[in-house]
């Protein structure tokens, strides 16, 4: 009785292993994987280059759920305070540093911020050269704070060595000069925690004889570290991750457009415009272009003005070409429309 | 003594019993009561958030990386926004299903239109709404098997090479095993047992590693603590029962330890197929043939060890047909699953009561060898050598199977 117990497994096994090898074809190339490492990468490397993409996803990239966009009231306002002379000759600002205030940094995401009148960047303030610049800090939060201004003012106005302790005000007083594009941030240690938390903002100083009138655009580019690991998980246009383009900026064909560009990140950045190129003013500081193209390197706490106009309507994208910032969030919408149309649908 | 006193001590001593049994009980659910009515006075609010996602499952589809994830944290969790990353990480469109809030042990599928390219590596970048982020990495991105004939006939396949083969080639071995003397009998025996052991101590390894990626809450290692000591009593239980109820031969016990040590090394092949389907489906291992070949030089020695103990005793021949797939087609049912169902909680779990089933063979298999050649066969020559050899052929043949 034990004979035919063997004979029958060995048959099945046999049976099941010699059908197994005829139904798995394309075996050999999996082992010859397993053999030599480098002929798997280079099968490995060649799979990647000379395979099909995967075919995409029929949906259309960059439109976002309605669910999952920027409330429209929660964008940051590019437009700037109008120029002007200031009434006596003295242009004041009271500016309050409130800390953890909550900041939706991407459409869902929102981070405990340090800010200037809670809002990141804090508010764009403008002066016209020679005037008188008063600004009032009043110091809401738990740590020391400062305000350190770029431009030309007395050391002690300087915001670097006076502390401001937590409950106290301090007055800055300086007069506006040389006119262009002014960064102001906070200057306590760790500036880099102060800075980052969201503690900078944006000055212009008009030239006393102005500049031609147009409509302009004032556009601070940061980034967001939220697992403080040392690369941003966010980058924005004034402060939030693609705001402009769930709220696209609307102007018209033709529009002269002046764009006020200042990168406040620690890494450089390169506002560029699709579909145009601009006249660049670097810094702010001359009246004259010194180049007309389509990107601007700007450096850590570089900044620019941008002078362009439209000639064809349509929706083109502004960004930073560093694609990473880009995919992170520093890109928007402009929505030019035609001329003929009354162009109500300003972002404000 | 008064007998009426008495008795009313009793009755009185019974009554404190039963008080000094519920009081406790009581006082808990008084203190658990206030506790939730009035908190417990300790106001210490987190500095921050505490959120925690776990990956337990990634799909890969044309166009499409699916991540199945669960909520280990103590709070519910909102899903805000998600990257994927890829030279740079990238803020994408997707979607979540049910919701994008996911209540505490609640899973959640998060689907990212993403149009990913075989080969490439990747990097799934959860944001939520209070501003954490947890990250999964795809080493190689490979299509997730669907479950279409010819995958689920692929797997089986697979189960067939990796368990039911090797174990009917062992047993093949059944006529050679049948001509040795004695000695060389107890030789065979403690060859099974050095096989068992290395088999159980390596299921026990394996459940250890899973247990990594077994989501906090479920405790992995507690799990294996549960697994391996359920299979030991439950297979005790089983097996002492069957003892009693049949009447005790000498082929029937040699019998009845053959199909504990099948059924031993069947679950934990169900664990060992889990883990190799689900390794495949996580873009972990390559199933090449060199390893499929590993598998089955490896398990070969199951269908060995299976056989032992009945190879001094007749028996129907259909027994083997049984012994071989309850050793063996667990092993199907453990790549299936493992491939198109994958969570590392189950394949830590069978893995465990494998290795329980394999350690009470173990126990068995030596008290069997005393019952039949007193304890001293089991410090013979040829009994240590037997042991040394198994572990040793285990040794060598898991050299092929780099997993």
């Amino acid at each position: 009785m034990k004979t035919p117990g063997w004979i029958l497994a060995i048959v099945l096994a046999l049976g099941a292993l010699t059908a197994g090898l005829w139904l798995l074809p394309g075996q050999r190339v999996a082992a010859q994987r397993q053999l030599t490492p480098a002929a798997a990468d280079a099968v490995q490397n060649q799979h990647a280059r000379h395979l099909q993409p995967t075919k995409g996803s029929k949906r259309y990239q960059y439109k976002t759920p309605a669910a999952r966009r920027f409330d429209p009231s929660q964008v940051f306002d590019p437009t700037p305070p109008p120029p002007g002379p200031a009434p006596n000759g003295v242009r004041e600002y009271t500016l309050v540093i409130e800390e953890d205030v909550p900041h939706e940094v991407a459409p869902g995401v929102t981070v405990p911020a340090w800010t200037f009148n809670r809002t990141v960047p804090g508010p764009v303030l403008r002066a016209t050269e020679g005037e008188l610049v008063r600004i009032t800090l009043v110091n809401k939060g738990k740590v020391p704070h400062t305000i350190h201004f770029h431009g030309i003012h007395p050391a002690n106005m300087d915001g670097v060595f006076e502390l401001v302790s937590p409950g106290e005000t301090f007055t800055y007083e300086f007069i506006a000069q040389p006119y262009g594009i002014m960064p102001y941030h906070c200057h306590s240690m760790p500036t880099s925690q102060h800075i980052h938390n969201g503690l900078y903002g944006m000055m212009i100083f008009d030239p006393k004889e102005g500049r031609p009138p147009m409509r302009e655009l004032a556009m601070v580019m940061s980034a967001f570290d939220l697992d403080r690991d040392g690369e941003a998980e966010f980058y924005a246009w004034n402060g939030r991750a693609f705001q402009y383009a769930d709220n696209p900026i609307a102007l018209r064909q033709g529009e002269p457009v002046r764009m006020y560009v200042m990168n406040i990140f620690e890494e450089a950045m390169v506002p560029h415009l699709h579909g145009n190129l601009f006249r660049l003013y670097p810094s702010g500081t001359t009246m004259t272009p010194t180049e007309y193209t389509d990107v601007k390197t700007l450096s850590i706490a570089e900044r620019a003005i941008l002078e362009f106009q439209y000639d064809y309507p349509g929706t083109y994208m502004f960004q930073c070409h560093v694609t990473e910032h880009m995919e992170q969030g520093l890109m928007g919408w402009f929505n030019v429309l035609e001329n003929v149309e009354t162009a109500q649908s300003r972002c404000d | 003594m008064a007998e009426p006193g008495s008795s009313a001590a009793r009755k009185s001593s019974r009554a404190v019993v039963l008080v000094s049994a519920l009081l406790p009980v009581l006082l808990l659910a008084g203190i658990l009561y206030s506790f939730l009515v009035r908190g417990t006075g300790i106001n210490l609010p987190p500095p921050a958030p505490i959120e925690n996602l776990e990956f337990e499952r990634i799909v890969l589809r044309p166009g499409e990386i699916r991540a199945h994830v669960i909520n280990t944290g103590p709070e519910p969790v909102t899903i805000a926004q998600v990257q994927v990353g890829f030279l740079n990480r990238a803020s994408w469109e997707f979607e979540v299903a049910p919701d994008p809030t996911i209540a505490r042990l609640g899973r959640a599928v998060v689907s990212i239109p993403y149009p990913w390219t075989p080969g490439e590596p990747y990097e799934i970048v959860l944001i939520t709404a209070n501003s954490l982020i947890f990250t999964h990495e795809i080493e190689v991105a490979a299509e997730t098997p669907l479950a279409n004939p010819a995958m689920l006939g692929r797997f089986a396949l697979l189960g067939v090479y990796v368990g039911v083969l090797p174990v009917f080639l062992g047993i093949g071995w059944l006529p050679f095993l049948r001509s040795l003397s004695r000695r060389w009998y107890f030789f065979l025996l403690s060859l099974t047992t050095g096989l068992l052991v290395f088999l159980g101590v390596d299921a026990l390894e394996e459940a250890l590693e899973n247990s990594a990626d077994v989501p906090g809450p479920y405790q992995g290692v507690a799990v294996i603590l549960i697994g391996v000591s359920l299979s030991l009593a439950g297979l005790y239980a089983v097996s002492n029962w069957l003892k009693q109820r049949k009447q005790s031969t000498e082929s029937g016990a040699g019998l009845l330890l053959a199909y504990t040590i099948a059924f031993g090394i069947g679950v934990h092949n169900l664990g060992e197929g889990l883990a190799i389907g689900g390794a495949y489906a996580l873009g972990a291992v390559p199933m090449g043939t060199m390893l499929v070949l590993g598998f089955t030089l490896h398990n070969l020695t199951e269908g060995v060890a299976v056989v032992a103990p009945v190879v001094q005793h007749h028996f129907r021949w259909s027994h083997l047909l049984w012994l071989g797939l309850l050793a063996g087609a667990p092993t199907i049912a453990g790549t299936l699953l493992g491939a198109f169902a994958y969570t590392a909680l189950w394949a830590v779990l069978f893995l465990a009561v494998g290795a329980g089933a394999v350690f009470q063979v173990v126990i068995e298999i030596t008290r069997y060898q005393v019952q039949q050649g007193g304890a001293a066969s089991l410090t013979s020559g040829f009994s240590l050598a037997g042991f040394a050899l198994g572990l040793a052929v285990m040794y060598v043949t898991g050299l092929f199977v780099i997993v």
